[in-house]
């Protein structure tokens, strides 16, 4: 008997211990039901922002620019263009940057002057351009003859023009605080797209090239050709939107490709084609991580944005 | 069985505040209708709390009180009042106080997410040189910053360069195609005093989905570098040890926060100082060739070392307590 009721008492118990565990658990899932009321409630299904001022989705872009090159060898290029896009959704757009720079807007870097400074004082050449200078016989200019003509700014290589496809997306999208003062409705966009590059280059000289010209010495192995080039081209910015139809854009644009800058014979020659052949060829290309900062004005049509719901 | 009942009775309690807790806001304007809707529900058998604890799930009927939402229309409440008090009844006329302009300050930034007024950053970072066709001065470095105000701070930082600087294949390429020297530096390192001021800052929205806080700073200073020539024209006699010369900086950077003391940096930053340069004549003569005061150029050039810089920045202390709480 005694056995019974210490076994009833121990069966109460338990029965006592599941109730209790069960009331907890149906408060505890009362208290879970408040959030549930919240999202099954009038704001479900609602957007995380409304009356979201749609900058880009369905406008066209028209973006007149001025591009920079960075960490140039030898000379800097501003590049004047215009860059077009159609924004299919507020954080996509398909779109072409294009820009010509003309011989004006070439700049020679310090080293080119200071190449050019000796290259003078050698006295190497003559008036015609040819390697029989009143120095002509010393060895620097013998050593020389292959790499620098009359005028060293006049062999580089440069960029004359580009154009690229690309591809846009906006992932991020704020504002930015300045001084406390200046609120501004502020983008981070990337953008990859091909870049087709109009270059003028060195014409290729010397034995190990298909050109006529067997020596590169003369001074028609100093005259520069047009060729087009294809290269990747990323990079990303900023668009600070100035008014609804505004907005002003720095952005910074990574452009590889391969191209003799300098018009030197670099490379080429015996043992692992790393040592000059006295051969202007596409050898002595080097292939550059180009890069470039641009500003630009966007200018978006039509003037005004929509906002959503 | 007695204490059966009181087990029962004590779960049950447990199972009411949870309900309440749920529905703080309403319960001001709970009726006692609605409090009596509780009480029935405590009163009742297992069953019965345990259909009440899910009773928020209900749709209540048309007209029926629901708890804690308040059960009379706003404009009954105040002819409550009015009858209870009529000295306390509002006055106001409504549609006249609706006319009138909204002096509400509305903050575009509302709270700034990482507060860095009196706290200290420990920021170390990657350098890159930027601008050095011929030597590349990569190196680690470390900045230390104290803000006095939200939005000024002074600090150190420091650059170890040795170790790690690079010579480029351009430098031997124009060398050898042109036979022109161009003096070459290279660094050790360099310590610097600064000031940062914090003009800037923001959040931005990441695929619609994630917001991130960032600030965009600025920050000049000025201290001390150790460099040396490093011996391209006349190597065989010319051996340069390191100097030390001031020098100044000025630097724009970013700095993006993952948490409220944790945010990554990314910086440009211009060391200028005035450089000895290897002299480009060399003499004849082996007594001069070997006197160091040949050695270095008469003018000495105003180098600029254009970093970049990224790394972490670690706020410390890692928490703080607004003043206001929004």
């Amino acid at each position: 008997m005694r056995t019974t009721i210490m076994k009833t008492t121990a069966t109460t118990r338990r029965l006592l211990l599941a109730l209790a565990a069960g009331f907890g658990l149906l408060a505890a899932t009362e208290t879970a039901q408040a959030q549930e009321i919240l999202l099954t409630g009038p704001l479900a299904g609602a957007p995380a922002v409304r009356k979201l001022r749609l900058y880009r989705q369905g406008r066209l872009t028209i973006m007149p620019s001025a591009t920079f090159t960075l960490l140039d060898h030898y000379q800097r290029t501003i590049i004047p263009g215009i860059q077009l896009d159609y924004n299919f959704t507020d954080w996509l757009s398909l779109g072409v940057w294009g820009g010509f720079a003309p011989d004006p807007l070439h700049l020679t870097a310090g080293l080119t002057e200071k190449i050019q400074q000796v290259n003078a004082d050698r006295d190497c050449r003559n008036s015609a351009g040819d390697a029989e200078g009143p120095s002509a016989t010393e060895t620097d200019c013998r050593l020389t003859a292959v790499n620098m003509g009359s005028e060293f700014e006049e062999q580089l290589g440069e960029i004359s023009w580009v154009a690229a496809p690309q591809i846009t997306g906006v992932p991020f999208r704020g504002k930015v605080s300045l001084f406390k003062k200046i609120f501004i409705d502020t983008e981070m966009f990337f953008f990859l797209g091909a870049a087709f590059v109009g270059l003028k280059e060195r014409v290729d000289c010397g034995p190990n090239s298909d050109s006529d010209l067997d020596a590169c010495s003369g001074h028609e192995a100093f005259e520069r050709k047009s060729r087009m080039t294809v290269g990747p081209t990323v990079g990303f910015g900023l668009t600070f939107w100035a008014t609804q139809w505004l907005g002003i854009v720095p952005q910074y644009r990574l452009l590889p490709f391969a191209w003799n800058d300098g018009g030197f014979d670099t490379a080429g020659g015996d043992p692992d084609g790393d040592f000059p052949d006295s051969s202007i060829t596409k050898e002595d290309r080097m292939y550059r991580f180009n890069q470039f900062f641009t500003i630009g004005f966007s200018i978006f049509l039509p003037t005004r944005y929509r906002i959503s719901d | 069985m007695k204490k059966i009942r009181i087990g029962l009775l004590a779960a049950v309690m447990c199972a009411i505040p949870a309900l309440a807790s749920a529905q703080d806001e309403g319960e001001e304007g709970a009726t006692p209708a609605a409090g009596g809707g509780e009480e029935e529900t405590a009163a009742g058998t297992e069953e019965g709390a345990a259909d009440g604890a899910a009773g928020g799930e209900e749709v209540p009927g048309e007209g029926a009180e629901i708890p804690g939402m308040g059960a009379e229309p706003a404009g009954d409440g105040l002819a409550a009042i009015c009858q209870i008090d009529p000295d306390a009844c509002p006055k106001l006329d409504m549609e006249k106080e609706a006319k009138k302009d909204l002096n509400e300050k509305i903050y575009a930034v509302q709270q700034i997410y990482a507060k860095r007024k009196m706290r200290f950053e420990l920021n170390p970072y990657m350098g890159i040189g930027m601008n050095d066709q011929y030597v590349q001065h990569p190196g680690p470095g470390v900045a230390g910053n104290f803000y006095l105000l939200e939005v000024l701070a002074i600090g150190v930082n420091f650059n170890y360069y040795r170790p790690f600087k690079s010579e480029s294949d351009f430098n031997a390429d124009v060398r050898r195609a042109a036979r022109v020297g161009v003096p070459l530096t290279q660094y050790d390192w360099n310590a610097n005093f600064n000031i940062t001021y914090v003009p800037s800052y923001g959040k931005f929205a990441g695929f619609s989905d994630f917001i991130f806080h960032w600030d965009l700073y600025v920050v000049a200073g000025g201290g001390a570098i150790s460099t040396k020539p490093i011996a391209v024209i006349d190597p065989d006699n010319r051996k340069f040890g390191y100097e030390i010369k001031p020098t100044g900086n000025v630097g724009v950077g970013a700095r993006v926060f993952f948490n409220r003391w944790f945010a990554a940096i990314l910086e440009f930053r211009d060391y200028i100082f005035a450089e000895d340069l290897e002299s480009l004549e060399v003499s004849e003569d082996p007594d001069i060739a070997s006197d160091p005061d040949t050695w270095y150029d008469e003018d000495p050039e105003i180098t600029n070392n254009v970093q970049l810089q990224f790394g972490v920045s670690i706020f410390l202390p890692f928490s703080f307590e607004y003043r206001l709480p929004k």
